[in-house]
């Protein structure tokens, strides 16, 4: 009965994880204050012949209401409160600080259908729908060590693109488009799923992210350039990535 | 005829009580169908199979996988759980606790049940049709749930069944506030109401503000599928200006009030049953009305929860986020009083207070993984795992029914003028709490893995393909917990038949319904009692000098 959470490959799933842990801590020691307050009437506070009556109040008294309010207070304080600030903070220094203005990032069209995925990236030029626009399908393949920015459309349902491995996820959705921002750490290759049910075969729409140093990256993107190029018809409309706007 | 097209609240009440009961049998077995294939993906299902699924040799096919759990979200939420604690014991309890002879609007409330059947009718018909019942999912996202991923008239049937469910809702909701407003006993002061009461009165005004809120989504999606408007319709499979999150937006902004519009009657229940199994008022009662109030108020403003990875705006996330987390204040003070009340009691542990009990427990997990959800952070790796799956069911499955058993244990004298079996009781619960617990905290397990929810076969995937042992000790633990319940169904018809007289007051407390025999006349009370105290006069000091430990709401001391 092994429990494994998927390996992080990224730059800020331990930060997820940390907060994982924090939540952890927090509801388990105030789960154990529960469960001890609970097992206490249980065994101490039962009717039973020498015990018969219960100690009579009706926990209106000033000092029960302040000690309620005081508890209730103290708890959403230390826990809730902590937690809004430290994930507040994550999310504007990280997960929302997309890399618009960042030349090295990599820019990925991700469009979603049942049931694949589909990634266009730009090619050298830098601009989609061009000749050496690179599209694979189930696979994304990014360099280590530079971010790479993801904008997502669906063509029919909403798909949600799941990233177990960067503990991370984003939903994508027909008609308007989405927004994520990763950046792999460690070559290897780790899975694509799909979140959000999308239709009766949901369970194979998935995909391998395939994370490599820079000059391994830059080789598989030459020759995928040039199998593009070659494929390239510009009569053949259909055979074509629809795109947007950056 | 009169006994079936009754306007008696009491009749009406039982009608609502066994339909739900029906359709929780109904959605239990498709819970195991579907625990089956997670547990042995693929293999032919043991004994049914062959029956339920002839055209695949008794395997379950990925169409009929997104059926059962499309199905079995639907009749649990909607046709289970909504008739059992709303429509049954709201109706049987309200009149007679606030000391009325009848609903407000009897005719209203006969009409509620049979609309309400017509939604079950409407929905059992869509197993029926071609291509099957509806598939896409119980939230019914479109555009799935539009021409584009569910052609077939199973969803639009689907459609129709809410959209029925909705409107016998809301007559329910109108005619049980105006009986609390309007009805209730001289005396009846907002704050002598028995908070299983508040619990029905607060929960019927979420229903009337909210269950419009689904009922328009539900008509414009029926339109969308049938008259080929385009209010949820994008995407280039389809071009269309349409805009599937309005639907998610419509969806949740009565989808999260829901949860507490179920939540809210159970914790009036077992804040009531946990005062007269601990024979001691319950502790902070005007604390615990103004928290259940701050819940109230509070869900409308949270619905945006469930829809953190659509990349909505920074500023709308966090706020949803705060509002989020600041639930835990009443809820928070809700525990503390539960524990208040149980503290230095002189615990009786019936059957009743066990599942009460039980439900303290397995909520206070519930509600303590909701916060690992209201962090945006951290839900950006659970949303849609199993975390999430195990986290409402703790809430809406195991919470749920432990009060709807409560409720069932401690009623039933009332209902039915007989006594349940305590020993079958306890029979009942213990599997029934250990298997919960089992089950609901294995999924949290698997969803902190990774696990995707509603995939047919999750070994697709290699990272959790290592997780088959825990499915296969869930689904164990959901059979036994599924077995289980026909020790309650032994013992509730059993003692239908056999069960020892009940007394007009067995389990010794003060609220109006025990005032009158078991089952009460037609018209409750003979004469409407004159209400002078509070609900939870338990081990009063008054009371011992008369050699016993509680007063009625209308006992006059002399």
């Amino acid at each position: 009965m092994r429990l494994d959470v998927p390996r992080d490959v990224s730059l800020d799933g331990h930060v997820v994880d940390g907060v994982l842990g924090y939540l952890t801590l927090c509801t388990g020691i105030a789960f154990a204050v529960l469960v001890i307050v609970l097992a206490a009437t249980l065994i101490f506070h039962r009717a039973r012949p020498g015990r018969p009556h219960a100690h009579h109040t009706y926990g209106d008294s000033l000092r029960a209401r302040l000690l309620t309010f005081g508890v209730g207070l103290v708890l959403f304080v230390a826990i809730d409160v902590t937690l809004a600030v430290r994930a507040s903070g994550h999310l504007h220094e990280r997960f929302w600080n997309y890399p618009d203005a960042d030349p090295s990032a990599l820019r990925v069209e991700v469009t979603a259908r049942q049931w694949a995925w589909t990634f266009r990236t730009a090619g050298p030029d830098a601009r989609f729908g061009t000749p050496d626009d690179v599209v694979t399908l189930g696979e994304l393949h990014v360099p280590i060590g530079r971010p790479v920015y993801l904008k997502l459309r669906s063509k029919d349902v909403v798909h949600s693109l799941y990233l177990p491995s960067f503990r991370t996820k984003i939903d994508a959705i027909p008609g308007s488009t989405t927004k994520l921002w990763i950046q792999a750490q460690e070559a290897g290759r780790t899975e694509i799923g799909c979140a959000q049910h999308c239709g009766v075969s949901h369970y194979k729409m998935r995909g391998w992210l395939i994370a490599s140093p820079e000059d391994e990256y830059r080789a598989w993107l030459a020759r995928a350039e040039t199998d593009s190029r070659l494929r390239y018809d510009p009569a053949d409309t259909v055979a074509q990535q629809e795109g947007w706007e950056w | 005829m009169r006994r079936v097209f009754s306007t008696d609240h009491k009749v009406i009440g039982k009608q609502f009580l066994f339909l739900g009961l029906a359709f929780l049998a109904v959605g239990g077995v498709m819970a195991m169908l579907i625990r089956w294939q997670l547990a042995r993906p693929g293999q032919p299902v043991p004994i049914v199979g062959r029956l339920l699924f002839p055209g695949a040799g008794g395997v379950i096919s990925p169409a009929a996988y997104t059926s059962l759990f499309t199905m079995h979200g639907t009749i649990m939420i909607f046709f289970a759980v909504t008739p059992i604690l709303i429509g049954g014991f709201g109706n049987f309890c309200v009149p007679l606790l606030i000391g009325a002879r009848d609903m407000a609007f009897p005719r209203l409330n006969m009409l509620s049940f049979w609309t309400m059947a017509a939604a079950t009718a409407t929905l059992t018909a869509s197993f029926f049709v071609p291509l099957g019942a509806a598939q896409a999912g119980w939230t019914a996202y479109a555009t799935l749930s539009t021409a584009i991923g569910a052609p077939g008239p199973g969803q639009t049937m689907w459609t129709v069944a809410i959209y029925l469910n909705g409107v016998s809702t809301i007559m329910g909701a109108v005619n049980y506030i105006t009986t609390v407003v309007r009805l209730r006993a001289p005396g009846m002061d907002w704050f002598r109401l028995p908070l299983t009461v508040w619990g029905f009165f607060l929960t019927s005004i979420l229903n009337a503000l909210f269950v419009p809120v689904i009922a328009a989504a539900m008509a414009l999606l029926f339109f969308d599928r049938v008259f080929g408007t385009q209010f949820f319709i994008a995407g280039t499979t389809m071009r269309a200006g349409g805009d599937p999150i309005l639907y998610q937006h419509l969806f949740w902004l009565f989808g999260h009030p829901e949860v507490y519009i179920l939540i809210l009657p159970a914790w009036g229940i077992v804040s009531d049953l946990l005062s007269f199994f601990a024979r001691k008022p319950a502790f902070g009662y005007r604390v615990t009305v103004w928290a259940l109030i701050g819940v109230v108020v509070l869900s409308c403003v949270v619905y945006g929860h469930h829809m953190f990875t659509t990349g909505m705006s920074p500023l709308l996330g966090e706020s949803f986020m705060l509002l989020t987390m600041i639930i835990s204040v009443p809820t928070s003070l809700l525990f503390l009083n539960w524990l208040g009340t149980l503290w230095r009691g002189a615990l009786r542990m019936t059957t009743p207070m066990l599942f009460c009990v039980g439900l303290v427990f397995t909520f206070g997990i519930g509600g303590l993984t909701g916060l690992y959800l209201a962090d945006i952070v951290a839900d950006q790796y659970l949303h849609d795992t199993y975390f999430v799956v195990g986290h409402f069911h703790l809430i809406m499955a195991a919470a749920l029914l432990m009060a709807s058993f409560a409720a069932t244990y401690f009623w039933f004298p009332k209902m039915f003028g007989r006594m349940m079996s305590e020993r079958l009781g306890k029979l009942h619960f213990w599997p029934t709490f250990l298997a919960l617990n089992v089950v609901f905290i294995g999924q949290l397990a698997i969803g902190w893995a990774g696990m995707q929810r509603r995939l047919y076969d999750p070994s697709a995937y290699d990272f959790l393909k290592h997780l088959l042992p825990w499915n296969v000790w869930i689904s164990r633990a959901a059979y036994v917990l599924g077995l289980s319940q026909l020790v309650f169904v032994w013992n509730f018809f059993a003692s239908l038949r056999r069960g020892k007289p009940a007394p007009a007051n067995p389990w010794e407390v003060g609220t109006l319904e025990w005032t009158v025999p078991s089952p009460p006349p037609h018209h409750n009370f003979e004469e409407i009692p004159t209400v002078v105290r509070g609900p939870h006069e338990l081990g009063h000091p008054d009371a011992r000098a008369l050699g016993k430990d509680w007063l009625g709401q209308d006992e006059v001391l002399s």
